[in-house]
């Protein structure tokens, strides 16, 4: 294998050897999807495991984020009147911040861990060095299909996450407080941007978010040492440092896109 | 052995169509480029002078309750006025041609909307047909703006005076709220009670030493600073050479208004025009829009 | 899939290890070791545990690099080779793992037809074939469609070495293919690689420590033990050449030249006599 655990007795060395390490993981998964265009069939089996069966989580979540956010809202613009503006703050907030970082944080939850201690098992029970041994490079089969499959996933979570989340408002705002209708879209469909809600927010976060979670999932995995409490250990690392990267970069993502 | 990577194959399909449909849906529903989906209906012309912040898809409502929505907002190159088509509901086609289409707001802070007013002609607007008759939107901060001045507090002054004030309404006037004139603090309510006995509220006002030639004719009157700020009471200098004193009571007051019956007067009976002193006439506390709304002070003692 | 290992210059020997030299973690695994395995025989490596005997299996494979040292398989020094002059080699090399890592998430079947599927583009029915045909030769067609965690420890093993010749590979290398298996399970494998390497005429290694099945199925054995070869020969003759080495590991006494003791400080400091009885 050429990705060996990093051990480090200072932290900030330690996590700086991470990121770094984590960097170059990412060229050799990059340098490897020319390799595994072959492995086609394997990605789209791993879009299924991290895409496909996320969505139960990511629609209830999603709706439910967009019912709670169109309640509170609606109570605080009571008191200015502003009711028929709370679907198009519902909207904008879902679009920009809260689709993709929820989405991003549940997609870490639910896809990164597993990816990692499946590879992490995978390793503790010698498979990795097996496909090695049947000529099949794991980084091309294992490492760079799982990464492209939560590359794609995650814009199409987020975009499932925030028409739910609409969809939630609107059941809410509409149906119960008695928004009207037309209002609650009008004023959504007027405010909300193609560019800079919809491409910037959901598919541009949720791109580098999806980048970002699948990248510490599969290189956690990798990294991690082949037993069963190393698995461990790295599952929780990965929810962890997703959690901050996402944070993070969706703070450097938004100063620099709005 | 094909047969679970068949399943794998449908079910990555679904979730992968699915995502693009919500995408789709995201960007052609909830965005500027939205499609209007409607049922049965028909559309009918307006034409507005000003539009305010009416929208594309706002409602159409007769009597309040809606029968259809804004379809198009459009402004022809060289033309002066907007030209805006109302899709309406095919079960609501008795509208009478002379029926007038206004543009009103939905409470203080909310969207704008079509409201038509029926005329009296026998003959309806059929599709495509034209509502000749409209009043465009009103620009409510510009009236509100005259009516309101607005600034801080008044300073801790040395001594005071009190007078008192009855209101019939004070709306949320509150004690410790300024008291100006000309839009300048000179005092604060000290407090308000209700009278048992005329039935209406007494305010007592204590005004700054330094302000003690207000002409005891001078009328109070119950403001709102800025369209939801708080409330204060304005004093409106009268003519009379004698000055208020200590525990006179003040005469002449006028009440909270309620802002909304406001500027319902002002939708329905408002200039036709777009003319700037809209509202001309209706309002009892016009006269302070003369004065500018800063707190400068006048250097009058 | 044999044809790198025909242009080898020896033809008796296919694995010719010379001068290679590991170092892991500060400690000295191999120190100028010299090894030759002959083609066409089953060639045991034995030794104390930690000498590095698996190591000397992934020099072989190429998954992991010598510090120094050349490790030629049929003419090829394998430390040198690109990614894809390595991964054609592996094409010509099986590997049965200690814990025969089939891969969880195929079938049997699947497991077997995995390294087919990567590699070529077979025909359906003929991959079927070839797969039925290997899984038939280790005993174990019938149980074609059951998933890993459904076998015992010898069907995996023997599911791994069906996967390992699916190949019809020159060299085998098994990984302690006897660990943890009952008597018969034990010479069920044995009878496996006697029968592969006598009908196949494939190389066999293997890393063992069981003396008893190593001498019935071994033609040569080597004796690693601090870095270097310290013995080698027929297994049945090995037994008796008189080194220290191989009176302990194969008369099993407890210390010897592989001490009980693992390398410590003095004992009586550690207890804290402070040196004051040496």
């Amino acid at each position: 294998m050429s990705v060996r655990p990093v051990q480090s007795s200072n932290v900030l060395t330690g996590s700086l050897a991470q990121i770094g390490n984590c960097g170059l993981f990412l060229l050799t998964l990059l340098a490897a999807i020319p390799r595994s265009f072959r492995y086609v069939r394997e990605t789209l089996r791993q879009l299924w495991f991290v895409g496909a069966m996320s969505l139960t989580i990511i629609m209830v979540c999603g709706l439910f984020v967009g019912m709670v956010l169109m309640l509170q809202l609606y109570h605080v613009l009571s008191i200015f009147g502003g009711t028929s503006a709370s679907g198009m703050v519902v909207a904008l907030s879902v679009y920009r911040e809260l689709g993709p970082v929820v989405t991003a944080l549940l997609f870490a939850g639910r896809a990164g861990t597993s990816i990692t201690a499946e590879i992490g098992l995978m390793r503790a029970t010698d498979q990795i060095d097996a496909m090695e041994m049947m000529a099949v490079d794991p980084i091309a089969y294992v490492a760079t299909p799982r990464f492209l499959a939560g590359l794609i996933a995650m814009p199409l979570l987020c975009c499932v996450f925030c028409a739910m989340s609409v969809l939630g408002g609107h059941l809410v705002g509409v149906t119960w407080l008695g928004i009207d209708n037309g209002t609650f879209w009008s004023n959504m469909t007027a405010v909300v941007d193609l560019h800079t809600d919809i491409v910037n927010g959901v598919l541009l976060k949720s791109l580098a978010f999806g980048a970002v979670v699948s990248l510490i999932a599969v290189y956690q995995g990798f990294t991690t040492p082949p037993t069963s409490e190393g698995v461990a250990y790295a599952t929780t690392r990965t929810v962890v440092a997703s959690s901050i990267a996402i944070l993070a970069l969706d703070f450097v993502l938004t100063a620099f896109l709005m | 052995m094909s047969q679970p990577r068949n399943s794998y194959a449908v079910g990555t399909g679904l979730f992968i169509v699915l995502g693009f449909a919500a995408l789709v849906y995201l960007a052609t529903q909830t965005t500027s480029v939205a499609n209007v989906h409607q049922g049965s209906s028909y559309t009918v012309d307006t034409h507005f002078a000003n539009i305010g912040q009416l929208k594309e898809r706002a409602p159409v409502k007769i009597a309040g309750v809606r029968i259809g929505q804004v379809q198009s907002i459009t402004l022809q190159p060289g033309a002066e006025v907007a030209d805006v088509k109302l899709a309406i509901d095919k079960n609501y086609d008795k509208i009478p041609l002379d029926s007038v289409a206004t543009i009103f707001t939905s409470g203080l802070l909310g969207d704008q909307y079509v409201g038509i007013v029926y005329g009296t002609s026998k003959k309806t607007v059929a599709e495509g047909g034209t509502l000749a008759l409209t009043k465009p939107a009103e620009q409510l901060e510009d009236m509100l703006g005259k009516f309101f001045g607005a600034g801080g507090m008044a300073d801790n002054l040395g001594g005071t005076y009190t007078v008192t004030a009855d209101f019939t309404n004070v709306g949320t006037l509150s004690a410790g709220a300024a008291v100006k004139m000309a839009g300048v603090p000179i005092g604060s309510v000290q407090s308000v009670v209700a009278d048992p006995v005329k039935l209406d509220a007494k305010v007592t006002l204590a005004i700054d030493n330094r302000y003690n030639q207000i002409p005891d004719d001078s009328s109070a009157a119950v403001f709102t600073s800025g369209l939801i700020g708080a409330q204060f009471v304005a004093i409106q200098p009268g003519g009379s050479p004698d000055a208020l004193k200590n525990g006179d009571e003040m005469v002449l007051t006028q009440s909270a208004m309620q802002l909304e019956d406001l500027i319902g007067k002002f939708l329905v009976n408002g200039s036709s025009s777009d003319q700037k002193n809209a509202g001309n006439g209706t309002s009892p506390g016009k006269s302070s829009s003369d004065k500018p709304s800063s707190p400068t002070p006048t250097g009058k003692q | 899939m044999t044809e790198p290992v025909r242009a080898a210059p020896d033809d008796s020997t296919l694995v010719r290890v010379r001068g290679l030299t590991t170092v892991l973690n500060g400690k000295t695994i191999f120190d100028k070791l010299e090894l030759d395995i002959p083609r066409g025989k089953v060639t045991a490596i034995m030794g104390p545990s930690g000498t590095g005997k698996t190591t000397l299996l992934k020099h072989i494979t190429g998954q992991m690099r010598p510090d120094a040292g050349q490790i030629l398989v049929g003419g090829k020094n394998v430390p040198e080779l690109s990614r894809e002059e390595l991964y054609k080699l592996r094409e010509g090399i099986g590997y049965l793992f200690q814990n025969s890592a089939l891969l969880t998430d195929f079938s049997v079947f699947e497991n077997v037809a995995f390294p087919l599927r990567q590699h070529t583009k077979l025909p359906e029915v003929l991959l079927r074939n070839v797969v039925l045909l290997k899984l038939q030769a280790v005993g174990l067609r019938g149980a074609a469609e059951l998933m890993p965690n459904e076998l015992s420890g010898g069907m995996a093993r023997r599911v791994a070495l069906a996967r390992a010749i699916v190949f019809d590979p020159m060299l085998i290398l098994y990984d302690e293919p006897f660990v943890g298996l009952d008597p018969v399970a034990l010479n069920q494998v044995l009878k496996l690689i006697r029968t592969l390497n006598e009908t196949l005429g494939i190389t066999s290694v293997l890393v063992a420590h069981e003396i008893e099945a190593v001498k019935q199925v071994a033609d040569h054995v080597f004796l690693i033990a601090n870095g270097k070869v310290v013995a080698q020969g027929d297994p049945k003759t090995i037994a008796n050449d008189g080194s220290a080495w191989t009176r302990q590991f194969f008369g099993g006494g407890a210390d010897g030249p592989v001490p009980f003791q693992y390398p410590a400080g003095d004992y009586g400091q550690a207890l804290g006599f402070s040196g004051a009885a040496k």
